[in-house]
């Protein structure tokens, strides 16, 4: 998805937020999966998409509630919840929020909405035992 | 982010301070002097947590029982106390804040006041939903509730007075703090530090809930309401004038806009100065490098005239803050003997683990110690300067983003967090439960975007080292020489405010979820101990009524210290954050929501 789409997409989802679905109809977001979805070395060297996901994990402090490791926290486990979740699931998850378990919405998080499928491919591999633990490097960074 | 003009504000504080002038807030005043009461969260307005009853001593407090117990019906973190106010208790609860009004003649719930809000903002509160409590005064109760409105209840009647919007939660800028009542004025302040919300204190009618000033932490003089030539900060080893942008000359660019400097702890009255006192918190974000400065005035000691908002003086405990040190702990003031000599002092325990002893009248710093002997992350505080002297291997800033500076003590949970200590006039001692917990730190850069969270520092935190294996202790302190006076080991933070009596008593609570009692003239003597529904960190009160004396806390787990209960956590991993050391919890405790009440058998 380019820029500018992102930021009329954000801007509607100020608005509707919370009311429908806004990108839910979007024929473009969640935007396509990588193939591989990742590439992981020794357990810890990552490819570049899957380090931008590791990065949007970080900015958006999704350690706060689910744990540094993803091992859970006030919130699930996500090793485990990505066992569970299709990636449609996830992203609607991550952009709408589940406000009354505590999970925030990250929809007006041009950061997250833009790495959606970056940061899944993380997760995903953190969820698969591929990577070995939450801290990665970029290979060949090294 | 909203910014009035300060004149603006100057003017109408000034007509308030003429028309509130000769009203000192006689009510709240004749509630705290009748000791049946329990008028405030602290128990009086200088936050010493201390009761002149005496029917429960250290003679007979072993056989205390339970009275009567109180589900609030919500299974989050319960922080703060309920207040008694003659025969009817004010019960108040986490997230969605409920209160209720009991009466204490019959226990039956009088009225129940909840307010509905946006589910938004629960994930907005760090560490938890919990709400330190409600205020009372001339007939009305006071809730600063989660989303930020302050609310004016009827104490008969439970129905809203007034209410008012303190912040915007949708910028993060949402509320855990008890609202205070000093004279004609209730007083509340701001979280959402790890959303780079700019803290402010704001104080408002308590009749009409307009409000009557506002002062930022940090940003321009102005707006702090900082008279550059009158307000003054301990510099060179005497009190001077901060001087013009004292501020605004500590940050890069526009940082200070998203500085941080929330304002959520326990605030404190000295009427004589007429002057509140309180701290403000971290800078944001957590990653030093993105904030070069000393950020003032993040991470501070101030005492503001409580008619105009005016700030009489400033002190900042740690300058570019590299850890998290987030310096909104209560100040307890007490007039004791600091190094021989008599002085109206003002004791801080501060996140960053030392204890501050001020002169109280003019901000001069006396004494400034460790209260744990494990703090590494400075050698001392320098008594000229006021400065920390910080060690280089701890400093999150000298290492850099994407490093982890490993094994800092006390972690960012501080050697204390908000949990109130106590002073017992009678011993000349403070009771502070403490944390004894260190971390891993490791700071990356982080973009703002309003309303997302803005935090910048992964952390893993672990029982100190080399220490008794246990997360906390329960400490005596001598403020008049910064000295450890004994220190009783516990397996856990010792998350609770504490309560000390005129009996000789000294109470809290534990997150196992024990409600203890020692010998205050000796705090290793464990007089009382009763486990509770759930792990304990609200704080300890104490009222009278109908002739029989009792003793209460709340009892749910929440919190920092107890963020890891909600999950169910089962597996083991490497870097465990708040959860590696509490994680043993789960043997002791579930979440619950309650209220215990004890007393003697008979009479």
């Amino acid at each position: 998805m380019n820029m500018d789409m992102m930021k009329k997409l954000s801007a509607f989802a100020v608005f509707a937020m919370a009311i429908v679905s806004p990108l839910a109809g979007a024929a473009d977001w969640p935007p396509p999966l990588k193939e591989p979805l990742y590439t992981v070395v020794d357990g810890v060297k990552v490819d570049p998409d899957t380090m931008q996901g590791f990065r949007t994990w970080r900015q958006a402090a999704c350690d706060r509630c689910h744990g540094p490791e993803q091992q859970g926290l006030v919130g699930p486990s996500l090793l485990e919840s990505l066992k569970q979740l299709t990636y449609e699931e996830f992203a609607v998850t991550v952009r709408d929020g589940r406000l009354q378990k505590g999970m925030q919405s990250f929809g007006t998080s041009e950061a997250v909405m833009k790495n959606i499928n970056n940061l899944y491919a993380y997760l995903k591999g953190r969820s698969d035992g591929a990577i070995k633990r939450a801290k990665v490097q970029e290979l060949g960074s090294e | 982010m909203k910014i009035k003009s300060s004149s603006k504000y100057l003017m109408s504080a000034v007509v308030a301070a003429a028309s509130g002038m000769a009203m000192a807030n006689a009510d709240v005043e004749k509630n705290i002097a009748d000791s049946k009461n329990w008028a405030m969260q602290a128990g009086d307005m200088y936050n010493q947590r201390y009761s002149k009853l005496t029917q429960i001593n250290a003679g007979n407090v072993g056989k205390m029982q339970v009275a009567w117990t109180f589900s609030t019906g919500v299974l989050r973190g319960h922080e703060g106390s309920p207040l008694v106010i003659g025969d009817t208790m004010y019960i108040h609860s986490a997230f969605p804040n409920k209160v209720f009004a009991v009466d204490l003649n019959t226990n039956k719930i009088k009225w129940k006041y909840e307010p509905k809000q946006d589910p938004a903002v629960i994930p907005q509160m760090c560490c938890d939903t919990v709400n330190r409590g409600v205020a009372y005064a001339e007939g009305k109760v006071f809730l600063q509730q989660a989303d930020s409105m302050l609310v004016a209840l009827d104490a008969k009647t439970g129905k809203e007075v007034w209410k008012t919007k303190n912040g915007d939660p949708k910028l993060g800028a949402v509320n855990t703090n008890a609202p205070h009542v000093f004279k004609d004025k209730v007083i509340t302040g701001i979280s959402g530090g790890e959303w780079g919300v700019r803290g402010y204190v704001a104080a408002y009618d308590i009749k009409t809930g307009k409000q009557v000033w506002k002062g930022y932490s940090v940003g321009p003089d102005a707006e702090m309401l900082i008279d550059p030539a009158k307000t003054t900060t301990w510099m060179d080893g005497k009190v001077a004038p901060v001087g013009p942008d004292s501020s605004l000359k500590t940050w890069k660019g526009d940082q200070w806009k998203i500085g941080g400097g929330t304002t959520w702890g326990w605030y404190s009255y000295d009427k004589a100065l007429n002057a509140m006192f309180y701290g403000t918190g971290n800078p944001s974000t957590w990653n030093p490098s993105q904030r070069p400065g000393d950020n003032k005035w993040s991470m501070s000691i101030w005492s503001r005239d409580v008619d105009t908002g005016k700030v009489n003086w400033v002190y900042q405990m740690t300058p570019f803050d590299e850890w998290d040190f987030d310096g909104i702990n209560e100040m307890i003031l007490a007039d004791i003997k600091v190094k021989g000599k008599d002085t109206k002092a003002l004791v801080h325990f501060d996140r960053n683990g030392f204890a501050y002893t001020m002169d109280r009248t003019n901000g001069a710093l006396l004494v400034a110690e460790k209260y744990d002997p494990k703090v590494n992350w400075a050698t001392h505080v320098d008594m000229k300067t006021g400065r920390p002297q910080v060690v280089a291997k701890y400093s999150t800033a000298q290492n850099g983003p994407d490093k982890n500076t490993k094994g800092i003590c006390p972690a960012a949970l501080g050697s204390k967090d908000q949990q109130p200590a106590s002073f017992d006039p009678k011993t000349g001692l403070f009771y502070v439960p403490t944390n004894h917990v260190c971390m891993d730190y490791e700071p990356f850069k982080v973009e703002y975007t309003a309303g997302q969270p803005y935090v910048g520092a992964t952390l893993a935190m672990f029982p100190a080292p080399g220490s008794h294996g246990g997360m906390g202790n329960y400490i005596t302190w001598d403020a008049g020489n910064g000295k450890i006076v004994q220190s009783k080991p516990e397996k856990f933070s010792v998350w609770s405010g504490a309560l000390n009596t005129a009996g000789g008593i000294s109470c809290y609570g534990t997150l196992e979820g024990y409600l203890k009692c020692v010998d205050a003239k000796d705090i290793t003597k464990e007089l009382y101990k009763f486990k509770t529904p759930s792990g304990i960190i609200g704080n300890v009160f104490t009222y009278e009524f109908k002739g029989k004396q009792y003793i209460g806390v709340y009892s749910g787990i929440g919190g920092w210290a107890g963020i890891g209960m909600a999950a169910g956590l089962e597996k083991d991993s490497d870097g465990l954050g708040a959860v590696g050391g509490y994680k043993e919890l789960a043997q002791y405790t579930e979440l619950g929501g309650s209220l215990t009440i004890f007393a003697l058998p008979g009479q």
